[in-house]
C-alpha cells in the first residue's frame, strides 16, 4: 500500500467519513457514483470494486460486463456540503477490465490516450473554460414555467439575494475542494452566469468540470433552486456555451507563442486552429452532444454557427484573443462552439486530436475572418469559403460517422456507443410533437 | 645489402605501414637525440612493440619537439634505460591519438607517465584521487564541505579541475595498457575510472560552491546511476547522475532556510557542477553530465528532497526506474543524506519484484534492448544488440531484482561482482557465471581501447584494417600462426557474443531444473521459493505446475531425461514467446511423454535448433496445432529446417488415396473411411502448424480444402463400391458427381467450416431411373455418414442444404432434373449459390455436363431485375437480422457481422451477378479472384475493393487464429471477436502482432470492418451516402 492510500485511510479514520462515493464519467458525461463504506476501501484500492458495466452507457460490451472501478488516491476530497464530521468523501476512478486493463471505453481513458500522443510529439495540452449555466426557480411540476432567479421584471427583490447566496456558497465549496475559479455574472440571459476555472492540463480540467458541475448543482438544491447546464434553455434568451481556450506547451515553453508571428501566434498554432477549422464539422456531435445544441449553434446571439477565425471576432468559431505585451507564456486560442453539457474528456480529446492532426500534416491556416459573419449574406460567406457547423444533431452524426479521425481518437468502440447512443437520441426526439406546432398548425389546419 | 634497405625491411617486420614516413621521422634530429648511442635500433624495437608503432614515432616526435632541453633530457634517460617507464611512455602514444596530443601539448606530464611502476594508480584509494583533484581547485580535501578556492589560489579552477582529471586519466592508461593481462586488470582500470569520475565530480561541486550564494545553507548529494554507480566505468561515457538535497538543520533542529529556496540554490548548485565538467571552458569538456534518470526524467526538476524522491518511487516509478536505482551510488557531496537516501530507496528495488506488471515492463524491456539498433550499425555494436554488454547487464540486473527479495547477499552494483555473487549463491551455474564474467570483460577491454583511441565516446567496432590491428594488438591478442591478429579479433569477438547469447539461456533457465538433474556439480539448482519467483518473473502463470513438469520432463537416467535436461533450459525461454507458456511446457511434457521412446523424435530437437524452437512456439501459441502433433507425433518432422511443410497439392493427395483405397478391401467401408479421414487430419496438422509459424501470411490457405476435396473423393468410392454391392450391382447404375458449394467451392475452407455440396446423378444408358435414383440417394447418405459420423478421426459434417429447393428438395437428382429445374427456376438466391459450385468428386464428363447446364443460370446476362434485385437485398437484410446470435454485438461478429466475411461475400457475389457475364475473370468460385477480377475491370473502384478484400481477408484469419489459439472447432464463440484479453492477446500473436497487442487487434479489425460496411451499404444496398474512402495506412504492425 503506497502512502497516499494510507493518507487517505488515515483521513478517513480521522474525520469520521463514513461513505466513499467512488466518482466515474460514463460515454454520454454524466457522472456516475457508487458509494462504499470505509471498510471497503482498501480492498477496493488494491482491486478495485466490481461493478455491472452493461447498465452504464457505452462503459461496456455485453459480452463482458464485469467492470472493476478502481479509485485514484489522489483525487480524495471531502464532499463539503455534506458536513465536515461524518461526512461523505469522493475520488474518481479508472475503469479497468477484469483483466485490470484500462476499460478502452473509459471516457477518462481517451482522452488520457490522447494526451499520451500529444506528448509522443512533445507536447503538453492546456485548457482553460469558461463554463455558463442558468439559475431557475425550481419548477413546481415537469411542464411548469422556467423562471430565471434574476429576471428583474418577476422577482426583483428575492433575485439579488439569491444570486448573492449562490455566488458566495459556490466560490467557498469550489475552493475548499482545491478548485480555483474566477467568477463574473454573465449579462446576457436573465439567470445566466459564467464560472471560470482556472487553466490547467487538460485531465484536471475535466475533472474539475465534473466537480464543477455537482457542486453548483448542490448548492442550487440547498438553496432552493434549480441550477441547469442545458446549451440552450430558453429561446430568445443566449443559451449556456462552454468555451475553451486551448494552448499546447513544449516543456516550459508555450508552443502557441512566436513574438514576430501575426498576433504573436507561431507556426504550431496557425497549423492547430487549421486543424480545429478543418475538422470542426467532424467534431461537432462530440463538443454538441444534444439535440438541445443545435438550438444553441443556430439561435443567434453570440454562438458560432460558421467556420472561421478571427482575432478578437466574437462571430468566429475560434477567436485569438489578444493578451497583453510580454505576456507569451498565456498565448492561446478560443474554441467557441464547445456547449457546457458536453462530456469534457471526449470534447478535449477531439479537440486536441483535430487540432494536432493540423499540426503533422501542415494544414494551411485560411483567411481571418474579419467581419461578422453573421451579418453576410449566403453568397457572401459562401465566397469567402466560410462553411457552416452541422445543423442540427443528425447532420453532426452523417458527418462523425464518416470521419477517420474521430473513430482514431475515440477509439473503435467509443466511437460506435456514441453514434449508436446518439441516433437513438435523434430518433426519439423526432417523433415529438412540440408546442411550437401545435400552437401554429392545430387550429390553423 | 645497404642500411638503407635493412632499415625498410626491419620497419616493415615491426609493423610500421607508412615504412617512408617512419624513416624520415627517424632521421629527425630530436629522434637521434633520445636514441641510444648504437643508433635507433633499441628505440625502434622499443616503439615496434607498441599497438600502433606509426602513431607512437609520430608521436614521439611531436612531444620531443615541445619539450624543453630538460624535458628531452627526461626522454632519453627513460627511452635509453629502457624499462617500463619507457614502455609506460610508448604504450601510451601507441593506442592513443588523443593522450599522445595532450602529451605534446604538456610535456611536463610525460614525467606522470613515466613517474610510476606496476598497477600505480590502479592501486591507489578512491579516496587519494579525491584528495587531489580537490587540491587541483584549491580546495581542502579534509574540510566536510569542500568549496574550492578564491581566485587568488587558482585562477580557474574548472579549467585546473580539467587539467587534473586528464593527468590522473593518462596514469591510469598507462598502467592499464602495460599490465601483463588486460583482462583481469579491467575490473580494476573501471574501477578507477570510476573513482575518478566521482574525484571530478567533487571537485566540480566545489567549484560550483564557490560560485553560487548561500550554497552553505543547503546539503547537496551527487548519485552515480549506471556505470559510474556500479564503479565499473570505461574510458569517455555519460556520467549518470541524480541530485539530492536538503536544507541544512540549525543548532535548533529546525531548517536554516524553506524548502524551496533551498531546492533553488540546490538547483544551481547542481548545474553549476554538471557545467564545470561539461560546459564550454578552455580546457575540453571532460565527459556529459546526465541526469535523465531522475524521476520525471527530463521534464522533471533537477533537483528533488528526499521526501519528494521516496514519493515518486512509491507511486509513480516504472520498472526500468528500479532497475536503474538498483545501481545508485553516492558519489559525491554530503555522504549523510546520500546514506539516507539509499536506506530509503534500496528496499523499494529489491521489492520491484512484486509490483504490478513487472513481469511485462522486463520483457518489453528485453526487446526494446534488442530493437533499438539502426540496421547497419547492428553488426558493429559491442553495447547493444544479441551478444552485446548491454544482454550481459540485462541479464544480471534482471537475475538480481527476481532474487535479491529474499537473498540480500546478490545486491551489489557492480556486475561481475554479481554475477560472481549468483553464482556463489546458487542462482546460475558456477562454470556459466565464470564464462559469462570473461565475455563480459572481453568486450569491455574492446570498448576500452577504441575508446582510447581518441577518447571518443562510441561503441562501434571500426571497420578499417589499421584501426582493427591497433585494436586487436593494444587488447594483447596473440594470433596462431595461420591466422593475423584482425582475423583471430574478430573471430573472438564473433565467439564471445555467441556465448552470451546461449548463457543467457543458461543462467536463467538451466538453474529452474532440480539438482539430481543436473549436468555437472557446477551447476546451480534453484530451491522451490526461488524457482517459482523466476518462473513468475519470466512470464509462467503457474509456476507450481511448471516445476511439475520440468521435474517430469528431466528425472530419472533414461536417454530421453538426458537429453531433455539439455533441451529444456533453451525451450523454456522459447515457451515464454508465446501468448501461453504454461501450455507450451505442459504440452512438451505429454507429447514427450508418448514420444520419448522414439529414437528419432528427441535426435532431432536435440540436433535440429531450428525444430526445438519451432516446436516451443507452436506448443505455446496454438491449442490447436499442440493438439495434432499429440495426435500425429509424426508432424514433428515437419518442425525441422527442410520439415514437409508446404501442403499437399490435389494430385499427391489423389495418389495418396488412390493408394491407400487400393490397398485396402473396400468392403470393410468403416476402416477405409477412416483411413480417409486420418489423411485429412493430417493436412489439417500441416497446415495448423504452417500457419502457426507463418503468422498465417499466405493466403487463405488451400491445403484445408484440397484434404476436404480429397475426403469427399474417397467417400465418394467406398460409398459407391458399398452401396452397389448392398443393391447388387456390379457395375454402378448412373454416373455420381459431387459438386462443392459454399466456401468448400471457393477453396476458402476454414478449420471449422463443413462442406456444403450438392449431388448429381445421371443414370447409364438403359438402367431404370427409378433405382438409380434409390442408388444415388444411398451414394449420398453414405458419403455424409463415412465422413461425418464420431470416430476417431475428426469428421467432417457435409452439407446439402444448398441445393435446388433447399431441405425441402431430394438430396440427389438427376442431371435430366437439373437441367428442367433450371429451366423452370432459378431464384436468385440459387443463382448465388451456384456462383460457387465446383465439381470436386465423380465424373469427369458429367462434371463437364453440369458446368456448362450452369454457366447460362449463374452468369446470365442482364444482371438482375428490379424485383429479383429488392428480394436480394431483403433476403440479406433478414440474414443480418436473424441469424446474428443474440447478445453478440453486431460489429464483433466476424462471420456475419457488420463488414464481416457475410458482407463481404454477399457483395462480391452481387457484383458477379451483374457483371460476370460480360467480365469473365470474375466466373470464379473464389471470392477474392472475383472481386480482383471486377476491381480490374473497373466495376468496383481499385478503393472499395481494397477495402473490401482487406475486411474479408481479417474476418477469416482472425477466425483461423480463433481456432488456432483455443483449439475450439465448434461453439457460438467462434466466430466472434473475442472481449477476453487474453484470448484476443493469444489471436493477435498468431496473426503477427507482436506480444500482448490483443487491443490493437480489436481496433484494427473494428476499423476495417466499419470501412468495409460502408462500401457495403453502398454498393450492395445502394445507398446513396457518399463515403469518404480511407486512406490507405500500412497494415497491421507485423514484427
Amino acid at each position: 500500500m503506497d502512502k497516499q492510500q494510507e493518507y487517505v485511510l488515515r483521513a478517513i479514520e480521522e474525520r469520521d467519513i463514513r461513505f466513499i462515493r467512488l466518482w466515474f464519467t460514463d460515454v454520454l458525461g454524466m457522472l456516475k457514483s457508487v458509494a462504499i463504506a470505509p471498510a471497503e476501501l482498501e480492498s477496493a484500492f488494491a482491486e478495485g470494486i466490481g461493478f455491472d458495466g452493461s447498465a452504464i452507457e457505452g462503459l461496456s460490451r455485453v459480452s463482458e460486463s464485469d467492470m472493476l472501478a478502481r479509485p485514484d488516491p489522489a483525487t480524495f476530497q471531502v464532499l463539503p456540503w455534506r458536513g465536515d464530521h461524518r461526512g461523505t468523501a469522493r475520488m474518481f476512478c479508472d475503469i479497468l477490465t477484469p483483466d485490470g486493463e484500462p476499460a478502452a471505453a473509459d471516457s477518462r481513458n481517451v482522452l488520457k490516450r490522447n494526451l499520451a500522443k500529444a506528448a509522443d510529439l512533445g507536447f503538453s495540452y492546456y485548457t482553460h473554460p469558461e463554463v455558463e449555466f442558468y439559475l431557475f426557480h425550481t419548477p413546481e411540476s415537469a411542464e411548469g414555467p422556467l423562471v430565471p432567479v434574476d429576471d428583474a421584471g418577476y422577482f426583483d427583490h428575492v433575485a439579488r439575494g439569491t444570486g448573492h447566496d449562490f455566488r458566495r456558497a459556490t466560490i467557498g465549496l469550489l475552493e475548499s475542494m482545491g478548485i480555483s475559479v474566477e467568477y463574473s455574472h454573465h449579462e446576457g440571459g436573465p439567470g445566466q452566469n459564467e464560472i471560470d476555472l482556472r487553466y490547467a492540463d487538460a485531465l484536471s480540467t475535466a475533472d474539475n468540470i465534473m466537480t464543477f458541475r455537482t457542486v453548483v448543482k448542490e448548492v442550487a438544491l440547498d438553496q432552493g433552486i434549480m441550477a441547469s447546464f442545458m446549451p440552450k434553455p430558453l429561446s430568445g434568451q443566449p443559451g449556456s456555451g462552454m468555451h475553451t481556450h486551448l494552448s499546447l506547451f513544449e516543456g516550459d515553453s508555450n508552443a502557441f507563442y512566436d513574438p514576430a508571428g501575426q498576433y504573436e501566434l507561431s507556426n504550431t498554432a496557425r497549423k492547430f486552429i487549421a486543424g480545429m477549422l478543418r475538422h470542426s464539422a467532424e467534431i461537432t456531435a462530440v463538443t454538441n452532444q444534444f439535440v438541445n445544441s443545435y438550438k444553441r449553434l443556430w439561435g443567434g446571439g453570440e454562438a458560432p454557427s460558421y467556420v472561421c477565425w478571427g482575432h478578437n471576432n466574437r462571430s468566429a468559431l475560434i477567436r485569438v484573443p489578444m493578451y497583453k505585451p510580454g505576456k507569451g507564456q498565456s498565448a492561446r486560442v478560443e474554441y467557441r462552439a464547445l456547449d457546457s453539457a458536453a462530456n469534457p474528456y471526449l470534447a478535449y480529446a477531439v479537440l486536441l486530436a483535430a487540432g494536432l492532426k493540423g499540426i503533422q500534416e501542415d494544414y494551411e491556416l485560411p483567411e481571418e475572418a474579419e467581419d461578422n459573419v453573421w451579418d453576410l449574406t449566403d453568397a457572401e460567406r459562401r465566397a469567402l469559403g466560410i462553411a457552416p457547423l452541422p445543423n442540427n444533431l443528425q447532420d453532426a452524426l452523417d458527418t462523425m460517422e464518416r470521419s477517420e479521425l474521430l473513430a482514431e481518437t475515440l477509439g473503435e468502440s467509443v466511437f460506435e456507443v456514441f453514434l449508436r447512443n446518439k441516433r437513438r437520441e435523434w430518433v426519439e426526439y423526432r417523433a415529438q410533437v412540440t408546442p411550437y406546432e401545435i400552437a401554429k398548425l392545430l387550429r390553423a389546419l | 645489402m645497404t642500411r638503407q634497405a635493412s632499415t625498410s625491411t626491419r620497419l616493415i617486420r615491426l609493423g610500421f605501414r607508412e615504412v617512408c614516413r617512419a624513416e624520415s621521422l627517424l632521421a629527425d634530429p630530436v629522434v637521434q637525440e633520445v636514441a641510444g648511442p648504437d643508433g635507433e635500433g633499441d628505440l625502434l624495437e622499443a616503439v615496434g612493440a607498441t599497438a600502433d608503432p606509426d602513431l607512437a614515432l609520430l608521436a614521439l616526435v611531436r612531444i620531443l619537439e615541445s619539450s624543453t632541453p630538460a624535458q628531452r633530457a627526461h626522454v632519453r634517460e627513460v627511452l635509453r634505460e629502457a624499462g617500463e617507464p619507457a614502455q609506460r611512455l610508448l604504450a601510451v602514444v601507441g593506442a592513443s591519438a588523443a593522450l599522445g596530443d595532450t602529451l605534446a601539448a604538456h610535456p611536463d606530464d610525460v614525467a606522470l607517465v613515466t613517474g610510476e611502476t606496476g598497477p600505480g594508480i590502479l592501486a591507489e584509494a578512491a579516496q587519494d584521487v579525491r584528495a587531489t583533484l580537490l587540491r587541483a581547485v584549491g580546495a581542502d580535501p579534509d574540510a566536510e564541505v569542500p568549496v574550492a578556492g578564491s581566485a587568488a589560489d587558482v585562477e580557474r579552477p574548472t579549467d585546473a579541475m580539467r587539467r587534473a582529471y586528464r593527468q590522473q586519466l593518462l596514469r591510469i592508461a598507462a598502467s592499464d595498457l602495460t599490465r601483463p593481462d588486460p583482462l583481469s586488470t579491467l575490473p580494476g582500470v573501471a574501477a578507477a575510472l570510476a573513482d575518478l569520475a566521482a574525484a571530478a565530480l567533487e571537485a566540480a561541486l566545489a567549484v560550483s560552491r564557490a560560485e553560487v550564494a548561500d550554497s552553505e545553507l543547503v546539503r547537496l548529494a551527487v548519485f552515480g546511476m549506471g556505470k559510474t554507480g556500479g564503479r565499473e566505468l570505461n574510458y569517455i561515457s555519460d556520467v549518470d547522475v541524480i541530485f539530492v538535497a536538503e536544507p541544512v538543520l540549525g543548532q535548533d533542529g529546525e531548517p536554516v532556510v524553506a524548502e524551496d529556496r533551498a531546492l533553488r540554490i540546490a538547483t544551481r548548485l547542481a548545474s553549476g557542477t554538471a557545467r564545470a565538467c561539461s560546459g564550454p571552458s578552455r580546457e575540453p569538456a571532460l565527459w556529459e553530465v546526465d541526469a535523465a534518470l531522475r524521476p520525471e526524467g527530463k521534464q522533471g526538476p533537477l533537483v528533488r528532497t528526499l521526501a519528494s524522491h521516496v514519493a515518486y518511487y512509491e507511486r509513480w516509478a516504472k520498472t526500468w526506474e528500479f532497475q536503474a536505482l538498483l545501481k545508485a551510488r553516492c558519489v559525491a557531496g554530503d555522504r549523510a543524506l546520500g546514506d539516507a537516501y539509499l536506506e530509503a530507496l534500496q528496499p523499494m528495488v529489491w521489492t520491484a519484484v512484486q509490483r504490478e506488471h513487472f513481469v511485462e515492463d522486463a520483457q518489453a524491456m528485453r526487446r526494446r534492448v534488442e530493437q533499438h539498433i539502426p540496421r547497419k550499425e547492428a553488426d558493429r555494436q559491442l553495447k547493444l544488440g544479441t551478444g552485446g554488454l548491454r544482454d550481459v547487464e540485462f541479464t544480471v540486473q534482471l537475475l538480481q531484482l527476481v532474487h535479491g527479495r529474499l537473498a540480500p547477499g546478490i545486491r551489489h552494483r557492480n556486475t561481475l561482482a554479481a554475477l560472481s555473487a549468483l553464482a556463489q549463491e546458487g542462482f546460475v551455474g558456477r562454470a556459466d557465471a565464470a564464462r559469462l564474467g570473461v565475455c563480459y570483460r572481453f568486450l569491455r577491454l574492446m570498448e576500452h581501447r577504441i575508446q582510447l583511441y581518441r577518447l571518443r565516446r562510441t561503441h562501434l567496432v571500426p571497420t578499417d584494417e589499421r584501426d582493427l590491428a591497433r585494436l586487436g594488438r593494444s587488447m594483447r591478442i596473440v594470433p596462431d600462426e595461420e591466422s593475423d591478429v584482425v582475423a583471430e579479433l574478430l573471430v573472438r569477438w564473433r565467439h564471445t557474443r555467441r556465448d552470451v547469447r546461449r548463457l543467457h539461456e543458461e543462467l536463467f533457465y538451466r538453474p529452474l531444473l532440480p539438482a539430481t538433474a543436473q549436468l555437472s556439480a557446477a551447476d546451480a539448482s534453484l530451491a522451490p521459493e526461488a524457482a517459482r519467483a523466476r518462473l513468475a518473473a519470466l512470464g509462467y502463470r503457474a509456476p507450481d505446475a511448471a516445476l511439475q513438469h520440468i521435474a517430469a520432463l528431466t528425472e530419472g537416467v533414461s536417454r530421453r531425461s538426458a537429453i531433455q535436461r539439455q533441451l529444456l533450459p533453451v525451450m523454456l525461454g522459447w515457451f515464454t514467446e508465446g501468448p501461453d507458456p504454461d501450455g507450451g511446457l505442459l504440452a512438451f511434457r505429454t507429447l514427450s511423454e508418448e514420444m520419448g521412446a522414439t529414437p528419432w523424435y528427441l535426435k532431432l530437437l536435440r540436433d535440429s535448433g531450428v525444430a526445438a524452437h519451432n516446436l516451443a512456439q507452436v506448443l505455446s501459441s496454438s491449442r490447436y496445432a499442440a493438439e495434432h502433433l499429440r495426435r500425429s507425433p509424426d508432424a514433428v518432422k515437419w518442425l525441422a529446417e527442410d520439415g514437409d511443410l508446404a501442403p499437399h497439392g490435389p494430385e499427391a493427395l489423389e495418389a495418396e488415396m488412390d493408394a491407400v483405397l487400393r490397398r485396402r478391401s473396400l468392403e470393410d467401408s468403416q476402416a477405409a473411411a477412416t483411413h480417409v479421414r486420418y489423411l485429412r487430419r493430417r493436412e489439417l496438422a500441416r497446415t495448423a502448424v504452417s500457419d502457426v509459424l507463418t503468422h498465417l501470411e499466405l493466403d487463405i490457405t488451400p491445403g484445408i480444402s484440397w484434404a476436404a476435396d480429397a475426403a469427399l473423393r474417397g467417400a465418394l468410392r467406398i460409398a459407391a463400391a458399398e452401396v452397389g454391392a448392398e443393391q447388387g450391382y456390379a457395375e454402378a447404375p448412373t454416373a455420381m458427381l459431387v459438386v462443392a458449394m459454399g466456401r468448400l467451392g471457393g477453396q476458402e475452407l476454414g478449420y471449422a467450416s463443413d462442406a456444403d455440396v450438392m449431388f448429381v446423378h445421371d443414370p447409364v444408358p438403359g438402367a431404370d431411373p427409378q433405382k438409380a435414383q434409390t442408388y444415388a440417394l444411398a451414394v449420398a447418405q453414405r458419403i455424409g455418414h463415412l465422413l461425418g459420423q464420431t470416430g476417431p478421426e475428426p469428421a467432417l459434417e457435409v452439407d446439402a442444404s444448398l441445393r435446388p429447393e433447399g431441405r425441402n428438395g431430394p438430396l440427389a437428382r438427376s442431371f435430366a432434373a437439373y437441367e428442367e429445374y433450371y429451366g423452370r427456376w432459378s431464384a436468385g438466391w440459387e443463382r448465388q449459390a451456384l456462383l460457387r459450385a465446383r465439381p470436386v468428386a465423380g465424373d469427369d464428363a458429367l462434371a463437364q455436363r453440369f458446368v456448362a447446364l450452369i454457366d447460362p443460370v449463374r452468369y446470365a446476362g442482364g444482371g438482375l431485375d428490379d424485383h429479383e434485385l429488392r428480394e436480394f437485398r431483403r433476403i440479406k437484410a433478414r440474414v443480418e437480422n436473424e441469424r446474428l446470435p443474440r447478445g453478440v454485438p453486431p460489429n464483433r461478429h466476424l462471420k456475419l457481422g457488420r463488414g464481416g466475411i457475410a458482407d463481404v461475400e454477399w457483395t462480391v457475389q452481387y457484383l458477379q451477378l451483374l457483371h460476370a457475364h460480360e467480365v469473365p475473370g470474375m466466373r470464379t468460385p473464389r471470392t477474392l479472384e472475383a472481386l480482383r477480377s471486377g476491381a480490374e475491370a473497373g466495376v468496383v473502384s481499385a478503393a472499395d475493393a481494397e477495402l473490401l478484400q482487406r475486411a474479408w481477408r481479417l474476418g477469416v484469419r482472425t477466425r483461423d487464429a480463433l481456432v488456432l489459439a483455443t483449439g475450439r472447432t465448434t461453439g457460438p464463440k467462434l466466430d466472434v471477436l473475442p472481449s477476453e484479453r487474453r484470448e484476443l492477446a493469444a489471436a493477435a500473436q498468431l496473426l503477427g502482432y507482436g506480444p500482448a497487442a490483443g487491443g490493437q487487434l480489436e481496433e484494427d479489425y473494428l476499423r476495417t470492418a466499419r470501412r468495409a460496411r460502408a462500401v457495403v451499404e453502398r454498393i450492395f444496398y445502394g445507398q446513396a451516402v457518399p463515403v469518404r474512402t480511407a486512406p490507405a495506412r500500412p497494415g497491421p504492425g507485423r514484427r
